[in-house]
């Protein structure tokens, strides 16, 4: 006899093995709180959308402002700012369009698709972000490398012990390590954003690809 | 209106408790997560219950909600140990057609199908639940051909884990 049908047989007369709840149990579980993926993604992805914002509010950032004016990049970086704020609003926009979608009464493949589909919304802005991130360093580093080496240390407010250096160093010097500084936060801030989205999608990546592969 | 809707859901999920059990059975590994995963599935059941228009049985509705947080929306819980525990699958056969064999042979396949990916278990699930191929196909969002050949397929693989 096929192994399976033994087991079929078998698992139809477990009805009365299983455990009962009551009605007040199940009824108390319609008010607890969902812990589910989607939840996750939704919550994780808003931090993600916010807190890049939130850095403005750093007074160290606010006080960058007078200094990109006298450095002459000051319409770049308004530019670059509105730039930002039309595309975020996109991503937004789409990225609760999706989230929208999501029904568990689709079938298995379509929901996860739906998912991912959300969780990948939130991928492209963070590559945009992390662009724009990279972006506005390698401008500021190329402004600072134009800009008048005697102006510039009364803009960064150096000390005496930097003018011992030529301003054609000097420039060339606080450029490089603007460029520094730009590779390395964008690789650090990229690196915990996709340990993040690994692993929350790991397990969900692996049930889809399953699937897909079947239709091959 | 509200209660109304809330005491025709909880009486209905109340009789059909047993497909959600026998998930979570399959999905969880000890008491802690199965509770949790019955949780969830409750939940989700009942968030998608102002959707459900009667046109099926409830209880057809409730395997796709129950599978799809099973496989897709369940997140498993940190505190969840490791270690196996079968308890839900001890059953007692204590009918006449008892036969040591026979018992050992499903104690092997209980654990072996513990050991089959998340999508391989549903479709065990249904096949179990006597579900045809064109509602398993329905379900997981695959061809009918495809649910057969890859049915075959874990057929194959759980003989393999019980007859090594």
């Amino acid at each position: 006899m096929d192994e399976l049908e033994l087991l079929k047989k078998d698992w139809q007369k477990k009805e009365g093995t299983m455990p009962k709840l009551s009605y007040d149990e199940i009824y108390s579980m319609l008010w607890k709180k969902s812990s589910s993926i989607v939840k996750w993604i939704f919550i994780i992805s808003i931090i993600e959308f916010v807190l890049p914002h939130l850095l403005y509010l750093l007074p160290s950032v606010r006080e960058g402002v007078p200094f990109y004016e006298q450095l002459g990049v000051k319409n770049l970086m308004i530019g670059i700012s509105i730039f930002n704020y039309i595309v975020v609003f996109y991503f937004i926009f789409q990225f609760y369009k999706r989230y929208r979608e999501i029904s568990v009464l689709e079938n298995a493949k379509d929901l996860m698709r739906r998912i991912i589909r959300t969780r990948r919304t939130v991928k492209h802005y963070i590559i945009f972000a992390l662009s724009l991130f990279l972006f506005t360093f390698l401008a500021i580093a190329t402004a600072i490398y134009l800009s008048d080496g005697e102006h510039l240390i009364t803009v960064l407010n150096l000390d005496d012990d930097a003018t011992n250096l030529s301003p054609a160093r000097l420039k060339a010097l606080i450029s490089f390590v603007f460029i520094i500084m730009g590779i390395l936060f964008t690789a650090l801030i990229g690196l915990i954003y996709f340990l993040i989205y690994g692993l929350l999608i790991r397990k969900l990546g692996r049930n889809y690809n399953e699937l897909k592969q079947l239709e091959i | 209106m509200k209660k109304d809707l809330e005491h025709k859901f909880v009486t209905e999920l109340e009789d059909n408790q047993n497909i959600v059990h026998k998930v979570c059975s399959l999905y969880t590994n000890n008491r802690d997560a199965h509770n949790d995963l019955f949780q969830e599935i409750t939940i989700q059941l009942w968030k998608a219950y102002p959707k459900f228009r009667g046109e099926s049985k409830f209880s057809t509705w409730m395997y796709r909600v129950a599978l799809n947080t099973a496989i897709t929306l369940y997140r498993k819980s940190k505190k969840q140990v490791r270690t196996q525990d079968y308890s839900d699958f001890i059953y007692k056969i204590k009918s006449d057609d008892y036969d040591e064999t026979q018992e050992q042979q499903l104690r092997l396949m209980y654990n072996a199908l513990k050991q089959l990916g998340d999508i391989d278990k549903a479709l065990v699930f249904l096949y179990l639940e006597d579900k045809d191929y064109g509602e398993i196909s329905d379900t997981l969002g695959i061809s009918e051909v495809n649910a057969r050949v890859k049915m075959n397929r874990i057929k194959k693989k759980l003989r393999t884990i019980v007859n090594p």
